[in-house]
């Protein structure tokens, strides 16, 4: 059945290009805008992509990956402008300066797309089967029966269950991965040359993630597809890529095959980013003395959300079900399970941001489950959180230095006192004491997440809550901000509540470590333990899962 | 540690000095250069300008009776007496109506009501509805009662609520703006109260609780300065929809009583005689278009200048 239909969807132009690269990409330069910080989002970049091939795209925030996928695409914003020289060619065909349609006949048929968020990427009012159904209907001219048979084959080549139900359901009614299955289907259901994927696995859990890049690799291996693949992981790109080219600020540093890169890199940036990952093994840490005092205990914590509606009942949600778990003064405990896990209700129960349903939580012995709102002020000292979003964690309207010396200042603190303790705190997360009259839109999301453990030491807490401190941000700027609160763990001798989904991360930085699933602690170890001999099958599949587990990445020596 | 505090603190140079955020031009100049907030805001200084310069434009008394000067064009030179008996005469530039009375007086005088109105109406109705959305986007107990209490004002028509206030009370400046504020405090507490529940949710909102900042102080230092912006822009909408209400309040009979100037009173006693005498309903109409049109596009630019959020909401 496809055999006869490619007929109308293969391009009409014929590579005839004598280097046999699908994608060419030569002296590629797009400026900024006239007032960005630097004058080229992209700056003289060059790179082929042969039929079959994986090409990873590889850089931190801002080093201008997306724009050349953009460029691409040639959905550029208009602000951004292509220069002159740059050459970007499709099979030999020059796309640079193509008029709007024709590149609207390209995008589909020749080059597919997927994104990053696939809930936004699908329209939320028609079915995904109607979605696929579209890309037929505008470039073919198959009739309606023929298309059906073709999408529903389709669904099946992205291994979705049930295809004829699939095809009915709307976006919300499955699941993430699934989702991004669709936006596959959609990118290759024309059997397009190239495959451009912008981060496309970044906001899945790390089994799904597994499961979608080893099924891109499936199907661009059946059909030749050339496949330009963005992302930041290094992981990634020793699972998927064939070859990876680095860049940093609009400039390419470094291209060759992943192996390579990864095991012997030659510009030292690249070696910084690779030695920035995360280790998989847990580094020697030295064991927590057994008669150190307890922090915090929780005992069979359950958080229930009851949703009750009177035409319909009472539903309740479990968030999160007999969770017992301790922590002692020095010590950091790791939680760690994919979305929906419960993990972060349980950071928001032991900081009684939320009410807890049953059970009990024990800070330094005084059970805090039932004391009323009003008399929570003590606890509240006692206990700080940093979170995981640096741009939402400190409000935009007030300086750094008053989102520091407010808790203090809550506590009877005099303003002179605070205002010099919030500097000797900016001196202890390594920023400038003076940047305490900047407002947060003049850091990087690095330094606001210094800032925001700045707030938290200024109270000077027993307990640290890290709700996904280090997960919005870069691999090299993440390694100092693990290093930052590790040192500031032992020097204050804090115990410190770390809750992440980044297995690599919850290496490097946890003495003991809880895997939660479904609302369940199912396997509560020391982190060398854990990493070394895991035991339950969850935890087991989440270490298959692990992008680049088996691969040697250069280290620093 | 020892080795890569090292390149720790390279890298934070680095960053620092890469610290030059661009930063966006001041709210004014970007304000002045929105052409619709510039068009809006002039002609407003003009209308606003005619409230102390009213007696400096027209030498008469707006409610002067002058039976012999009744219903005359515009371009009429009518003929008044001082207190003295000295005789002068004075240009109807919009004419006179059926009681004699100058039009353009009527109408110069008549912004004062209809500003005040406006002014009025926009402020009250945005401190209460403020306040009552505050409350009930933060605290989830009150919100269901309130909202409830809010749909069930939201259903009374201004129109009969001015005339069974008007009935009760009997007609003055105080009872239209009672009557316009009350149905429009729950477009404000809806909109405060959608702001208010995505901020509480914040993280910055939830750091400022645990590290012990009093209620009172999280809705004030935290959450009041989010409001401020669209709420500037409600205003402007709700000060030119007060200004049209009250016009056709007055227009109907149950606004402003009849001897104060308003340009919904003059066109309302202009009704009659339209057919034949168009200028009594034509220059208060034009006025009342030109200020409501003024207000309405300053609030299009301050939304599209001050918070770029809500102007694909709205």
């Amino acid at each position: 059945m496809v055999s006869n239909l490619e007929n109308n969807t293969t391009s009409p132009h014929a590579s005839n290009d004598s280097s046999g690269a699908v994608l060419s990409v030569k002296d590629l330069s797009i400026a900024l805008p006239k007032n960005a910080d630097r004058e080229f989002a992209v700056k003289n970049v060059s790179f082929d992509v042969a039929p079959g091939e994986v090409l990873c795209l590889v850089g931190e925030s801002g080093s201008g990956k997306s724009v050349i996928s953009y460029s691409i695409m040639g959905l550029l914003a208009n602000a951004l402008k292509v220069q002159e020289g740059s050459s970007i060619k499709l099979q030999g065909e020059e796309l640079v300066g193509a008029t709007e349609d024709h590149m609207r006949d390209i995008r589909c048929t020749r080059i597919g797309m997927i994104f990053q968020e696939p809930m936004t990427a699908l329209n939320p009012v028609m079915t995904c089967g109607e979605q696929i159904d579209e890309v037929l209907v505008e470039h073919t001219k198959l009739s309606a029966s023929e298309r059906k048979e073709k999408v529903l084959a389709m669904i099946e080549q992205v291994h979705l269950p049930d295809a004829a139900r699939m095809y009915d359901s709307y976006p919300h009614q499955i699941s993430g991965g699934q989702r991004q299955r669709i936006m596959i289907a959609m990118a290759l259901i024309l059997e397009p040359v190239l495959l451009v994927a912008d981060e496309p696995t970044t906001a899945l859990d790390v089994t799904t993630q597994a499961q979608i890049l080893h099924l891109i690799k499936e199907l661009q291996g059946d059909r030749k597809t050339g496949v330009l693949f963005i992302t930041h992981d290094f992981g990634v790109v020793a699972e998927l890529g064939d070859r990876v080219a680095v860049l940093k600020q609009g400039e390419l540093l470094e291209i060759g095959l992943s192996s390579q890169v990864l095991m012997q890199p030659q510009h030292a940036y690249t070696k910084m980013l690779i030695s920035s990952v995360p280790n998989h093994t847990p580094p020697e840490r030295p064991a927590i003395a057994s008669d150190a005092p307890i922090v915090l205990q929780t005992i069979n914590l359950v958080k229930k959300y009851v949703n009750s509606n009177f035409l319909f009942g009472k539903k309740a949600v479990i968030a999160a079900s007999d969770v017992t778990l301790e922590i002692r003064k020095g010590e950091t405990l790791g939680i760690v399970g994919e979305s929906g896990s419960g993990k972060s209700t349980v950071a928001r129960c032991v900081t009684r941001l939320i009410d807890i349903s049953d059970g009990r939580v024990l800070l330094s012995g005084d059970d805090i489950a039932r004391v009323p709102q009003r008399n929570l002020r003590d606890l509240r000292r006692k206990v700080q959180l940093v979170f995981q979003d640096p741009y939402r964690s400190l409000n935009p309207r007030r300086s750094v230095g008053q989102s520091i010396v407010e808790g203090p200042m809550n506590y009877g603190k005099s303003k002179a006192e605070a205002w010099q303790k919030a500097r000797e705190l900016m001196e202890l997360v390594r920023l400038d004491p003076d940047g305490l009259d900047r407002y947060p839109h003049q850091f990087s999301g690095g330094q606001r997440q210094r800032i925001c453990i700045a707030r938290a030491l200024a109270m000077e807490p027993e307990l640290l809550v890290a709700d996904e401190a280090v997960s919005a941000l870069d691999v090299s700027v993440q390694k100092q901000v693990l290093e930052l609160l590790e040192e500031i763990k032992d020097r204050m001798q804090l115990a410190m509540l770390f809750i992440t989904h980044d297995l690599r991360v919850a290496a490097q930085i946890c003495d003991t470590v809880a895997v939660m699933s479904e609302g369940k602690v199912v396997e509560y170890a020391s982190a060398e333990e854990l990493f070394s001999n895991p035991q339950h099958s969850y935890t087991k599949s989440l270490f298959e899962a692990a992008p680049g587990r088996g691969f040697k990445f250069a280290r620093e020596v | 540690m020892t080795q890569s505090s090292a390149s720790l603190n390279s890298i934070e140079e680095e960053s620092v000095e890469g610290l030059n955020v661009v930063e966006r031009p001041s709210i004014w100049s970007r304000l002045i250069k929105h052409p619709s907030v510039l068009i809006g805001g002039i002609l407003i200084l003009f209308i606003v300008a005619m409230v102390p310069g009213a007696s400096y434009l027209t030498p008469l008394d707006p409610t002067e009776i002058n039976p012999r000067n009744r219903n005359k064009p515009p371009g009429y030179e009518a003929v008044y007496k001082t207190d003295e008996g000295e005789r002068y005469t004075v240009v109807a530039k919009m004419g006179t109506d059926k009681l004699g009375r100058d039009v353009f007086s009527r109408v110069v005088y008549g912004a004062r009501v209809s500003l005040m109105v406006g002014l009025s109406v926009a402020v009250i109705s945005v401190s209460i509805g403020l306040f009552i959305g505050m409350f009930a986007g933060y605290f989830r107990l009150v919100d269901a009662i309130v909202m409830r209490f809010m749909d069930g004002l939201m259903a009374i028509p201004s129109i009969l609520l001015a005339i069974a206030l008007v009935s009760l009370s009997g007609a003055s400046l105080f009872t239209v703006i009672i009557a316009i504020v009350i149905p429009e405090i729950p477009r404000v507490v809806r909109l405060v109260r959608s702001i208010v529940l995505s901020i509480r949710e914040e993280p910055y909102v939830e750091a400022a609780i645990s590290v012990g900042t009093p209620t009172a102080k999280i809705l004030y230092r935290h959450v009041l300065p989010n409001t401020i912006a669209p709420l500037i822009v409600q205003g402007t909408f709700i000060c030119g929809s007060a200004i049209l209400l009250e016009a056709i309040l007055s227009f109907l009979g149950v606004g402003v009583p009849p001897e104060i100037p308003t340009w919904g009173n003059i066109m309302a006693q202009g009704r009659d005689l339209f057919q034949i005498f168009p200028h009594n309903i034509f220059y208060p109409g034009i006025f009342l278009t030109v200020t409501v049109l003024a207000v309405n596009m300053l609030g299009d630019g301050l939304r599209d200048t001050i918070d770029p959020r809500m102007s694909r909401e709205i």
